[in-house]
């Protein structure tokens, strides 16, 4: 049916319908651009603020935050744009901190160079991971993934991340474990907090770019079926591989930037269940919009650290945790992103209102 | 008798049972024993430990806030309490440099005292180095916190115990092939049993090492790939959550008939022979880190008052929690030395460096800080043996490493003039 | 060879493990159309609850039954409480709902019984088959020999369930569509509710024998229904056959990969490795068009 309707339909187009076309099309485009340039604004604005209302401990939790967020990021955009499940983000993570640390000690190279090493190393490693999806059904592709995770936890165990020694694993035996060089612009904790809200405002960007061009489309029409995509003359292998590849790459920056934040990262972190944590409060954030990244990564850390700052157990915590994730996954199917953005549409609804209805 | 006298000898019966019981517990000692409270501008000192996560480590600083509490209710630090804030770094990394960010930056803390954790060394030692604060630790455990400048571990550590245990088994079983089983933790297991074989290298011994992932559901086949290799003794090296399993993996093998059995101190834990089970009695030896928890010397006696009167009865009573009194105590006496009104961190790390002769009989030797670029005092220690539900001890007393890793440790003696 | 053949044997009993666990989680899976990622926890919580009886001196088949009602009862909880909640979600989002139900039971295990060394011992232990094999002496206790019975009569038993009984009947088609089967005038609840029941038995029943065989621990014992899922994946999330089998060689070759001289060390992966493998060269589930 969408096949024909793309195919055959032959419209007709006259001078009265092309003027009122065209203005339509530039407020609509002019409002995609506002929409764009609030979401950059609002994430350097809280990048700029946060560091003046916060102590050390929340300066470093709120960098972690920033840091998941921007690989959360990499999540919604898979599930949210075409449907697809990755469990195993955590992992392509860990693999693009891995490289991360790798150059930053062995080349020493500039932070920011190591970032993107970082990201290209996820976005391959992740182009290869989505190629089961290409035959999968959405269940089945969430256990591969899950599988791969499970995978990458046994072997960064054996191999540890890189602290500052030499040979292909950069392990230093027998004297002191080096920290990640930060970068020169940001060397304390506020301004590296600040330095990974400008990050997450790039990657948000360009993920927003994404969405609106040829690549944006092309995910939706695959979202729809492969006889829709292949009818409309979509590519489907590359720009699915492509999907998975910026989602590997926000992976691989967040590792990166998660590494400066911290100094080292350490293999036990990385289990596979961190993976599908980070997949279920992503969900629980909200696929859709983009405050929804934002909101997966203060879940990941910030909640966690409050928690522990107010002094509740751990477990106790967990507990919290669990019932927390099945109350967001049973109310809020468009996620807590999704609530805010109709809370905020409504209100502004009531206002137009209230203001038109005034005499 | 008269029975009008009864209920009055009743009474004193009960009055000699109370003053019995109090001799035998002894009134806790610390600081400066006035009994009243103190009330000045309180100090603050922290600790790092793990709590949540694959074992709860948190019964050194349980150990060392009682003891802080027993010292505010005694005159506190010449007038001025302490005030204790310990914070779980969920043994993970990333939660170990926030914690320790918010009690160094944010809270101030001029010492941190009691740390017990696996991961915080690594992740922030450095921090400490930089901001210049002291961490009389009360159990280190992987290789960061034996290497540290400003770390200082009451106990002797993972690579120093295996060593002890190897001595223990070549000399009481005349072993002379030996395996090390290890979980492959970074910096844990390259490292734990690398003293025994440096040991074992120089006194004809043959020490093999096993590392196991701490996530395998297969503890049999590490057994039998042990048994494998034909050694007289395995030396069993890890957390007590992994041993016990791997124990009850040899059990089923029969294999405690052939080899003898012996671990490092985390086997040194009340659960952990009735856990094990009756197979292993008399059958498995241990190195303790300190002396043992049943001892009747009279600072060990001062520990367990410390934390019957001003602990917590779920409190646990094990090594950890002598470590975190000892801990405690250093810290405390040291303060104690210097004025009150200059009480801050560079001051106190000064002064814990100059740290030369602290005596307790938890210790097996005097426990010394220095400021060398990393810090070991305590590397001896005794053997139990599994006995029952219990442990027994056994023959020999305190027993040094014999460590060739040791050799800087030792300068280090030699330049504050110990033996 | 002669030197692998002690671990083939000793990796036995860890086979067992994973293919219960995978026939539990594919029991539930075919009914439901849920993977139930609280299939550990529900295990781990119940083989808790039988060390705590046992430490009080109860009978050993009342522990035992106490443990499986702990989990029947939390397995039923969930599923005609909470799970009908997500019904309307995509199978995906059901699934992750199982994942809170999970953090909540371990959660609440680890508060309760903290973290001290325990044992679940079990009256089969100390009794064994003894194997004197060239590469060296072997013992497969009772309980590993009773784990692999068990794994191949629980998957006997479901499968007669599911294709002999009506309420199997109910089931499939219930996991094959769920709102036409309720238009059909299948009563969803009440097949539900066999559903989770059953996988709450199979859960309890795993949570022994894998306390006993591994190590009573909850999170561990949570978090290895990650490798059972491999088993499952080797059956195609379908065939019970080849999930019990698909366990057993994961569990042999896991034990047999400590002899690979450079592998040995990444042998915990060798359930992912497998399952990887098997979808690589499994040609079905095409993606719908």
């Amino acid at each position: 049916m969408s096949a024909n309707w793309i195919a055959g339909a032959a419209v007709r187009v006259d001078a009265d319908d092309l003027a009122q076309v065209q203005p339509a099309l530039a407020g609509v485009s002019r409002q995609a651009w506002r929409s764009f340039a609030l979401m950059v604004g609002t994430v350097l604005l809280i990048g700029l603020v946060l560091p003046w209302f916060s102590n050390a401990y929340w300066i470093k939790t709120l960098t972690s935050a920033l840091a998941l967020s921007v690989a959360a990021a990499g999540v919604a955009v898979l599930y949210g744009q075409l449907g697809l499940v990755s469990l195993c983000q955590y992992a392509l993570l860990g693999a693009g901190g891995w490289a991360a640390l790798r150059v930053s000690h062995g080349l020493a190279w500039p932070f920011e160079l190591c970032v993107l090493v970082g990201g290209v190393t996820s976005c391959a490693i992740g182009m290869l991971a989505g190629l089961p999806a290409l035959r999968m059904k959405g269940l089945y592709l969430a256990l591969v993934t899950m599988m791969m995770a499970g995978g990458f936890q046994v072997v960064i165990n054996v191999f540890g991340f890189p602290d500052g020694g030499a040979g292909w694993l950069g392990k230093v035996q027998g004297s002191e474990r080096l920290l990640m060089v930060r970068p020169a612009v940001a060397p304390s904790d506020a301004a590296y907090l600040r330095y990974v809200a400008v990050w997450l405002a790039a990657v948000l960007a360009l993920i927003e770019l994404h969405r609106r061009t040829r690549a944006g489309r092309s995910w939706a029409l695959i979202r729809r079926g492969d006889a829709a995509a292949i009818a409309a003359g979509v590519n489907i292998l590359r720009y699915q591989t492509w999907a998975f590849g910026l989602a590997g790459f926000c992976a691989g920056v967040g590792g990166a930037l998660l590494a400066g934040a911290v100094g080292q990262l350490d293999g036990r972190a990385f289990a596979a269940s961190e993976s599908v944590m980070m997949f279920a409060l992503t969900v629980v954030g909200g696929v859709t919009h983009w405050a929804g990244a934002l909101i997966a990564g203060l879940l990941l850390r910030a909640v966690p650290a409050l928690l522990t700052d107010f002094g509740v157990n751990g477990y106790l915590a967990m507990i919290f945790f669990g019932a927390a994730l099945l109350h967001a996954l049973i109310t809020a199917p468009s996620g807590v992103a999704g609530q805010l953005v109709g809370a905020l549409a409504a209100l502004r609804a009531r206002l137009n209102r209230a203001r038109h209805s005034a005499p | 008798m008269n029975l009008s006298a009864l209920p009055a000898l009743r009474l004193v019966a009960a009055l000699i049972a109370v003053a019995a019981s109090g001799a035998a517990f002894g009134q806790a000692k610390c600081g400066l024993n006035t009994g009243k409270a103190a009330a000045g501008e309180p100090i603050m000192i922290g600790a790092v430990v793990g709590k949540t996560g694959p074992d709860d480590f948190s019964a050194s600083a349980q150990a060392a806030a009682a003891y802080f509490k027993c010292v505010n209710a005694n005159g506190g630090i010449n007038g001025r309490p302490v005030e204790y804030i310990v914070a779980d770094d969920q043994w993970n990394p990333e939660t170990a440099a926030q914690v320790a960010s918010k009690l160094v930056k944010d809270r101030k803390v001029v010492v941190l005292a009691g740390n017990t954790s696996f991961v915080e060394c690594g992740a922030n030692a450095k921090m400490y180095a930089d901001e210049g604060v002291m961490v009389i630790a009360g159990t280190g455990v992987p290789r960061e916190c034996f290497f540290a400048k400003n770390y200082v571990p009451i106990n002797s550590g993972p690579r120093i115990s295996a060593t002890i245990a190897a001595m223990y088994a070549a000399k009481t079983y005349q072993s002379k092939r030996m395996v090390c089983i290890i979980p492959n933790i970074p910096s844990l297991g390259n490292w734990g049993c690398e003293g025994a074989k440096a040991w074992g290298k120089a006194n004809g011994v043959e020490v093999e090492t096993i590392a196991i992932d701490p996530g395998s559901a297969d503890a049999t086949s590490t057994m039998l790939q042990a048994a494998a290799k034909k050694p007289d003794t395995i030396i069993m090296h890890m957390p007590k959550g992994l041993l016990v399993p791997m124990m009850a993996a040899a059990e089923q093998q029969g294999m405690g008939k052939k080899i003898h059995f012996v671990s490092s101190a985390p086997a040194y834990n009340a659960d952990v022979p009735k856990a094990i089970g009756p197979y292993w009695n008399k059958n498995f030896a241990v190195n303790l880190e300190f002396n043992p928890l049943s001892a009747a010397g009279p600072d060990n006696k001062n520990w367990q008052a410390v934390l019957d009167q001003f602990g917590a009865k779920s409190d646990p009573r094990d090594t950890f929690s002598q470590a975190g009194y000892v801990a405690a105590r250093l810290v405390t006496e040291t303060l104690l030395k210097m004025d009150p009104k200059k009480i801050d961190r560079a001051s106190v790390s000064d002064a814990l460096r100059k740290v030369s002769d602290f005596r307790s009989d938890i210790l097996c030797k005097p426990f010394y800080v220095g400021s060398g670029n990393r810090h070991n005092a305590n590397n001896s220690g005794p053997m139990a043996i599994v006995d029952g539900n219990g442990f027994a001890n056994v023959p020999g007393g305190c027993v040094t490493a014999d460590d060739p890793e040791l050799v800087d440790v030792r300068a280090d003696e030699l330049k504050l003039g110990l033996k | 060879m002669d030197e692998l053949l002690p671990f083939l044997i000793s990796g036995l009993g860890v086979g067992a493990v994973y293919a219960m666990s995978g026939v539990g989680l594919v029991v539930l899976y075919r009914s439901s159309g849920v993977l139930n990622f609280a299939f550990g926890a529900l295990g781990a919580i119940g083989a808790y609850v039988a060390w705590s009886l046992l430490e009080h001196d109860w009978p050993q088949a009342l522990a035992w039954a106490a443990a499986v009602l702990t989990s029947v009862l939390l397995s039923l909880a969930y599923g005609r409480w909470l799970a009908p909640k997500l019904a309307p979600r995509d199978p995906t989002i059901r699934s992750i709902g199982t994942l809170g139900f999970a953090l909540v039971v371990l959660g609440f295990t680890e508060w309760t019984w903290g973290e001290q060394p325990r044992r679940l011992v079990l009256p089969t232990d100390s009794l064994a088959f003894e194997f004197a094999l060239a590469g060296g002496d072997v013992r497969l206790t009772y309980t590993r020999a009773l784990g692999l019975l068990l794994a191949l009569l629980m998957m006997a038993a479901v499968a007669l369930l599911l294709s002999r009984t009506r309420v199997g009947l109910k089931m499939r088609a219930l996991a094959n569509d769920r709102d036409l089967s309720a238009l059909l005038g299948i009563r969803v609840l009440q097949v539900d509710t066999v559903a989770w029941l059953l996988s709450g038995a199979f859960a309890g029943v795993c949570g022994l024998l894998l306390a006993n065989i591994v190590r009573l621990q909850a999170t561990l014992l949570t978090f290895l229904v990650i490798p059972a899922f491999a088993a499952a994946i080797v059956g195609r999330l379908r065939s019970l056959p080849a999930t019990v089998a698909g366990g057993i060689v994961i569990g042999v070759l896991e034990a047999m990969a400590i002899k690979m001289p450079g592998f040995a060390p990444f042998r915990t992966a060798t359930p992912f490795l497998i399952a990887l493998a098997m979808i690589l060269m499994a040609r079905g589930n095409e993606r719908p068009a």
